[in-house]
């Protein structure tokens, strides 16, 4: 009982944290990522190599460290609350998994549609806008769904900085109670949900947008 | 068959070449209004890459290319813009997968040439039904034969009114029962008076609609003349012994 009327609220204080998290690194993480892999296909040599090096190095370390590395180093520069700092670090790693997601599924749209689109007289970015993205997206779900769960799950890495969401909460709970079982029992299947209400969305958008054969 | 004399595309001295290899040692044509012309050739002899060079989206080396006197070669001009009216036909159709037969023709006229939304309609309908395709407008490409989904293409081209059509390949994807009703809409294009460049092996095409064949070899052209010449009296033995093969298959 006291699981339900303590714990659980307890815990749920720090569900809004941790679903803002999630957005926000998911949100930019997505704006960026598109941006970086629309440049990396189409924008030259040089860009594309650039940002592959970004992609590179934010893929081969531990998204902790890139985390206390991107936190300090925004810390230096402007004054910004952890949370701002936590969730910002966290975008600037998915946009770097995004970035290949989204390329991946431009590169899978046959070269004959852009040049179908170029034969009729669209420029560039209007063949890029209206026929290789709407084909590109519906590549992406299946790949973008999985990068999704593990945002969530990622989110929790923000309680080293000292953000108050769900794990953080479950474990000030464990520690006043010395109940750390129940406490991260309960954190694991908030967790469960999260993502599994999430990847039921995207199959659901997944199936509901494709294309007729 | 030319119905007059002013000259669409004109073609001079083209080269092109990926790495080491040659595909096109310096090409020249002209092509005039109303003319059908067939490019034949053996695989691999720079026809598709010659077709690609007038509407630049291969861009040659050097030589230039002029599509109703202005010239395409010249890096200053709106590409864009002169592509809208040259239409393009490809062997494997590049019908736009996501959306329907009648988005895939109204995509350009709203989004290229900024008609508004039921002046296009109307339009792309009447493209479709040129093709004998209404009846197919909420299909998908996904949902559509392969005859079918070039005659889509073909649709989509002419809704943008072009002043010459480029046809790659437009039947070699096809099943042979289906190349048929694709031949019969080009035909009917040409008979129209459409100047149209294709590069086809359909030699009863050649034989019954177009003014002229250029037979290709080794990114050069070996020889061109009037079908009746090529097919029956053509001056070099290389030209007899090609033609008379694909005459065979056909």
């Amino acid at each position: 009982m006291e699981v339900l009327t303590v714990l659980v609220p307890y815990i749920l204080r720090g569900l809004s944290i941790t679903l803002e998290v999630t957005a926000i690194a998911l949100g930019f993480g997505l704006f960026f990522g598109a941006i970086l892999a629309i440049l990396r296909v189409y924008g030259g040599k040089i860009l594309s190599r650039v940002i592959g090096y970004y992609v590179t190095i934010l893929r081969a370390l531990p998204h902790i460290l890139l985390l206390l590395v991107i936190y300090f180093m925004i810390a230096r520069v402007v004054n910004l609350s952890a949370f701002w700092a936590g969730s910002v670090s966290l975008a600037i790693i998915s946009s770097a998994y995004q970035a290949e997601i989204i390329r991946g599924a431009i590169q899978s749209v046959p070269g004959g549609q852009m040049m179908a689109a170029r034969s009729i007289g669209m420029n560039r970015f209007k063949a890029i806008w209206y026929v290789i993205i709407p084909q590109a997206f519906r590549h992406a779900i299946p790949p973008w769904s999985n990068e999704a769960a593990i945002v969530i799950k990622d989110s929790s890495l923000v309680y080293i900085l000292g953000v108050p969401e769900i794990l953080r909460q479950a474990q000030y709970y464990s520690a006043r109670t010395y109940k750390p079982f129940t406490a991260y029992v309960t954190v694991a299947a908030i967790y469960f949900l999260l993502t599994f209400i999430t990847n039921r969305g995207l199959d659901a958008v997944e199936r509901r947008i494709r294309i007729p054969a | 068959m030319p119905k007059s004399d002013k000259l669409i595309v004109k073609i001079e001295n083209v080269h092109k070449a990926y790495g080491r290899e040659q595909v096109l040692k310096g090409i020249s044509m002209d092509v005039t209004e109303g003319e059908v012309v067939v490019l034949v050739g053996p695989s691999g002899t720079g026809k598709s890459t010659l077709l690609r060079c007038i509407n630049q989206l291969t861009v040659p080396d050097s030589g230039k290319v002029w599509v109703n006197g202005v010239e395409l070669t010249n890096p200053k001009i709106d590409i864009d813009k002169a592509r809208q009216h040259i239409g393009m036909v490809f062997q494997d159709f590049n019908l736009f997968n996501h959306l329907t037969a009648l988005d895939n023709v109204l995509l350009g006229l709203i989004h290229v040439l900024g008609m508004k939304k039921e002046k296009a309609h109307d339009k792309a309908m009447l493209e479709l039904k040129r093709v004998g395709l209404a009846n197919k407008c909420s299909n998908y490409p996904g949902q559509l034969s392969g005859g079918q989904k070039q005659r889509v293409a073909i649709a989509r081209s002419l809704a943008m009114e072009p002043i010459v059509m480029l046809f790659d390949e437009p039947t070699s994807a096809l099943d042979p029962e289906l190349i048929g009703e694709v031949l019969t809409v080009m035909k009917d294009l040409a008979v129209e008076g459409m100047t149209m460049i294709c590069v086809t092996h359909e030699i009863g095409f050649a034989r019954d609609v177009c003014s002229r064949i250029v037979f290709m070899e080794y990114g050069e052209i070996i020889e061109q003349g009037n079908p009746d010449k090529m097919l029956n009296n053509p001056d070099l033995p290389r030209t007899r012994q090609f033609l008379g093969k694909i005459s065979e298959l056909h």
